[in-house]
Order: C-alpha cells, then sequence, then structure tokens
C-alpha cells in the first residue's frame, strides 16, 4: 500500500469509522469478556452465587470476592493502562450480571423452576466501583491493588445486605432453627443438596452473623489484594501484541 | 466539475466499508438459531430427555446429536476451505481504503464470534449447571450437554477460527507472522472441547454430587480464561485501525 493514500475521503468519513470501530470494539470485548468471565466465575464461586442457601455467612463471602477480583484486574490492566479508560472493572462486572440475570431467568427459572429470588446472582457492582474509582484517582496499579482489593472483599457482604438480609432472619421448622434461606433450601432440594451441607452448615462459628462476616470478608480481601496483583500481570500478557514465527509452533 | 462527478459515481458504486446487511443477518443468526434451539430444549428436554434407556431419547437427543455433529462438520470444512482457497495472495499491495474495508469486515467476524462464545461460555453453560441440579444424570449425553458442549462450544470454534483465518489471509497487518493472543483467543475456547473428555470420563468415574466449582471442571476454568486474549486483538487492530486513520484524524 502506498502511504500517501488515504483509506478515508475527508476527516468527517474519518471520524465516523473510528466511532464505528469503537462501538463494534466495545461490543465484542464486552461479549467475549463476559463469557470467559462467566465460566470461570461459575466454575470456581458458583454454587454460592447460584443459591442463596448457599450464600452463608462464610464461605459465600469468603469465595465470591476472591474468584471474581480476578477478570476486572486483568480488563482494567489493558483498558487503563493502554487508554486511560477508567472502567474495566465495571465493564466485566456488567457483563458477568448480564449473563448471570439472562441465566437466572430464562433458564434456572424458565427451564427448570427454580424461583428469582431463590436463584438471583450476586452483587459485585460496588466493589467494581470501588476499583475502578481508585484506579482513576490514584493512576497507582499498587494501591489499587492494596486498597482496592481490600475494599472489594470488604463491601462485598454489605453489598448484598440488602438484598439477602430478608432470607437470614431465623425461622423455626420441625422444632430446628434455620434461616429462611435454608428453608428454601429444604424446600427445594438438588442433586448438590448433601455437598452444600457437608461445606456450608459447619464450622464452629456459625451463626446468624455476628463475628463470622466481618471476618470472612477482611480475609476475603486479603486474599483478593493477592489476586489482583497477580491478575493485573495476566491482564499484561493477554493484552500484549506480540507475533510468533510460525516456525515456532 | 466532470472528474468530480466521477468521484461521485465512482464513491456510490463501491461497496461500502461496513456492510451492515452482514453484520445484523451474522447477528440475527446466532439469535434465531439460539432462541429455536431453548425452545427445542423446553419442549423436549421435560418430555424425552429424562431417561436416556426410553425410545423417545433416542429420537429427540441422539438423533439431535448425530445431526449436528455432521453439520458441523461440513460447515467447518466448507467454511474454512472457502476462506483459505480464496485467500488474497498479494494482500500486501491491496489500497488503505481496501484495507480498511476488510477491517470492517473482520470485525464483522468478531461481533459474530462474541455472539457465538456469549452462547457458548455463558448461556448454556450456566444452563447446564441448574439441568443437573434438578435431573439426575444416567449419561454423558444428556439434552443440556447436547446443546452445550457438542453445538454451542463447536459452533464458536468455527467462528473464532474462520475470524482468525479472514484475519490471516485478507489483512496485511496480520501478515508479520502469527498474532500470539488471536491464536490464544482461539484455541483456548477450542481446548474446552476436548476438556470435555476429561469432564465425562470424571464423571463416569466417580459418583459425585453435582457441584459446578468441582476440582474436575478447573479445565474449563483454564481454557476459559483465554477469551481474554481478545483484549491482544483490540490491541493489535487498535494499533493498525491509527495507522490507518491518524492523519485524517489528527
Amino acid at each position: 500500500m502506498s502511504a500517501s493514500q488515504s483509506a478515508v475521503r475527508s476527516r468527517a468519513e474519518a471520524v465516523k469509522v473510528s466511532r464505528t470501530f469503537d462501538w463494534m470494539i466495545l461490543f465484542t470485548l464486552f461479549f467475549v469478556v463476559l463469557g470467559g468471565y462467566h465460566i470461570h466465575y461459575m466454575l470456581t464461586g458458583g454454587d454460592w452465587d447460584f443459591w442463596t442457601d448457599w450464600k452463608d455467612r462464610r464461605l459465600w463471602v469468603t469465595v465470591a470476592p476472591i474468584v471474581s477480583i480476578t477478570f476486572p484486574a486483568a480488563v482494567q490492566a489493558c483498558l487503563w493502562w493502554r487508554y486511560r479508560l477508567p472502567f474495566g472493572a465495571i465493564v466485566s462486572v456488567l457483563g458477568l450480571l448480564l449473563g448471570e440475570w439472562i441465566n437466572r431467568y430464562l433458564n434456572f427459572w424458565g427451564w427448570t423452576y427454580f424461583p428469582v429470588n431463590f436463584c438471583f446472582p450476586s452483587n459485585l457492582i460496588p466493589g467494581a466501583i470501588v476499583l475502578d474509582g481508585i484506579l482513576l484517582l490514584s493512576g497507582s496499579m499498587t494501591l489499587t491493588a492494596v486498597l482496592g482489593g481490600l475494599a472489594y472483599g470488604l463491601i462485598f457482604y454489605p453489598g448484598n445486605w440488602p438484598i439477602i438480609a430478608p432470607l437470614h432472619v431465623p425461622v423455626e421448622y420441625n422444632g430446628m432453627v434455620m434461616t429462611l434461606a435454608d428453608l428454601q433450601g429444604y424446600n427445594y432440594v438438588r442433586t448438590g443438596t448433601p455437598e452444600y451441607i457437608r461445606m456450608v452448615e459447619k464450622g464452629t462459628l456459625r451463626t446468624f452473623g455476628k463475628d463470622v462476616a466481618p471476618v470472612s470478608a477482611f480475609f476475603s480481601g486479603f486474599v483478593s489484594i493477592i489476586i489482583y496483583f497477580l491478575w493485573h500481570f495476566f491482564g499484561r500478557w493477554f493484552a500484549s501484541t506480540k507475533f510468533i514465527s510460525g516456525e515456532n509452533i | 466539475m466532470a472528474a468530480t462527478t466521477e468521484s461521485v459515481k465512482a464513491d456510490a458504486a463501491e461497496a461500502p466499508l461496513l456492510n451492515k446487511r452482514n453484520l445484523i443477518l451474522g447477528s440475527l443468526l446466532y439469535i434465531i438459531f439460539y432462541g429455536w434451539v431453548r425452545w427445542y430444549e423446553g419442549v423436549y428436554g421435560w418430555s424425552a430427555g429424562l431417561d436416556s434407556f426410553a425410545p423417545e431419547f433416542e429420537t429427540y437427543w441422539m438423533n439431535f446429536l448425530y445431526i449436528e455433529m455432521v453439520l458441523e462438520i461440513v460447515t467447518a470444512s466448507v467454511l474454512w476451505g472457502y476462506i483459505w482457497k480464496t485467500r488474497d495472495r498479494k494482500v500486501l499491495s491491496i489500497t488503505p481504503r481496501e484495507e480498511l474495508r476488510r477491517h470492517f469486515t473482520h470485525w464483522v467476524w468478531l461481533v459474530c464470534y462474541a455472539w457465538a462464545i456469549y452462547y457458548g461460555a455463558s448461556y448454556f453453560t450456566e444452563q447446564d449447571g441448574t439441568w443437573h441440579q434438578t435431573i439426575v444424570r444416567d449419561t454423558d449425553f444428556t439434552p443440556s450437554h447436547i446443546i452445550e458442549f457438542y453445538l454451542s462450544y463447536p459452533i464458536y470454534i468455527i467462528t473464532g477460527v474462520s475470524s482468525f483465518l479472514y484475519a490471516k489471509t485478507r489483512l496485511p497487518t496480520y501478515q508479520q507472522g502469527l498474532p500470539l493472543q488471536y491464536l490464544v483467543s482461539v484455541i483456548g475456547p477450542f481446548m474446552i472441547l476436548p476438556n470435555v473428555g476429561l469432564n465425562e470420563w470424571g464423571h463416569t468415574f466417580w459418583f459425585m454430587e453435582e457441584l459446578f466449582v468441582a476440582p474436575l471442571h478447573y479445565g474449563f476454568v483454564f481454557f476459559g480464561w483465554a477469551a481474554l486474549g481478545v483484549l491482544g486483538v483490540v490491541n493489535i487492530e487498535v494499533g493498525a485501525l491509527s495507522k490507518l486513520l491518524k492523519k485524517d484524524l489528527a
């Protein structure tokens, strides 16, 4: 091609072409990240995210932030560090939540008839806003990892509290004290129910709240810091534009 | 004046930079086809998909599996063969405008890849979770698997490889070698399909309760990460488009 030739007829056309590509790129990025993030999240923290009786005060609070901070960190590593776009975390989380809500409604409810108030997804938006906000204000990957990662873990339970609180009130059923979410689970027995009882409903500090949730949130925030660092560098690698020789493969 | 008129005529006769018709039809193809698939699941999942030893299971689900496998192999062969066979052998000598047009066509492919990945990795994979929590599995070819593993995964593989082949055979940007992250974003999700072998082997060998976060599923997670290779593809494309448009946007 000749360097002197132009690909467009006018500046106006150049602007139009540029904007059109912006939309096509954003659409593709959104849905491909959605797909990768969703399969990652559903297979590392999915069971806690699927059902209200798995949304306990200890393991849900611990697991969900740790496994969900991954893709936001990686996408930030590309969108902020290359383009100064401060929405890497929120665009990832919105993608994940869109995929989850469509699924919970059309498939969990629409195909297998679990009521939506039993299988709605966790809310990850507050943590994503905090991550993007800290990165925007500080421009620092380290500060975003340390402060943002910790905040991401800490804010998860309060961010979900207004939704889950009504289902964590104690009820007595057949002489047993349990939460309303537990009662939902007993009425909708699933093939994973025995595993749920073994994994979730145990522990010396099992209570209706009190100290367990904050301790779990701090632990989750601590691990989220490490995971953020790790996935930031994953993101940088995935964002590389390297070409390799065909002879090497 | 005459020269201007000629130029306008040439522009009018020229193919548009972005073929919107292909973009819309490509997107509708996935949406309508998968809408029909979801309808089929809703009707025949419950009425014929609960017992793999029943004759109706063979009729409505195993036949679906056989037909889709044949169609996928034929589609992949024809599509990939066509893209390769019609490749541009003088790709480095095309005009900048033609290059821009091909970038648009490439992005139509990538938008289709986005639809395919969404339906495969998100929609039908999580759907499989709720099916397994409801139905005791008595076969590797349960209805949700026939759709998820053997339909939606091959479709995104076919779309992704087509997109890669288009870029490699028609765009000057991709003539300097093999773009690593493009390979990652296409081959990684492709590897999820062979990983089904591990998954089904494990489910056959161990009597397990249905747990989506079971370590047996971590192979899917690892290869799902490869979708992030799209970040590298976006960066390569932005670099190429910047070169094409830079002086006009300055």
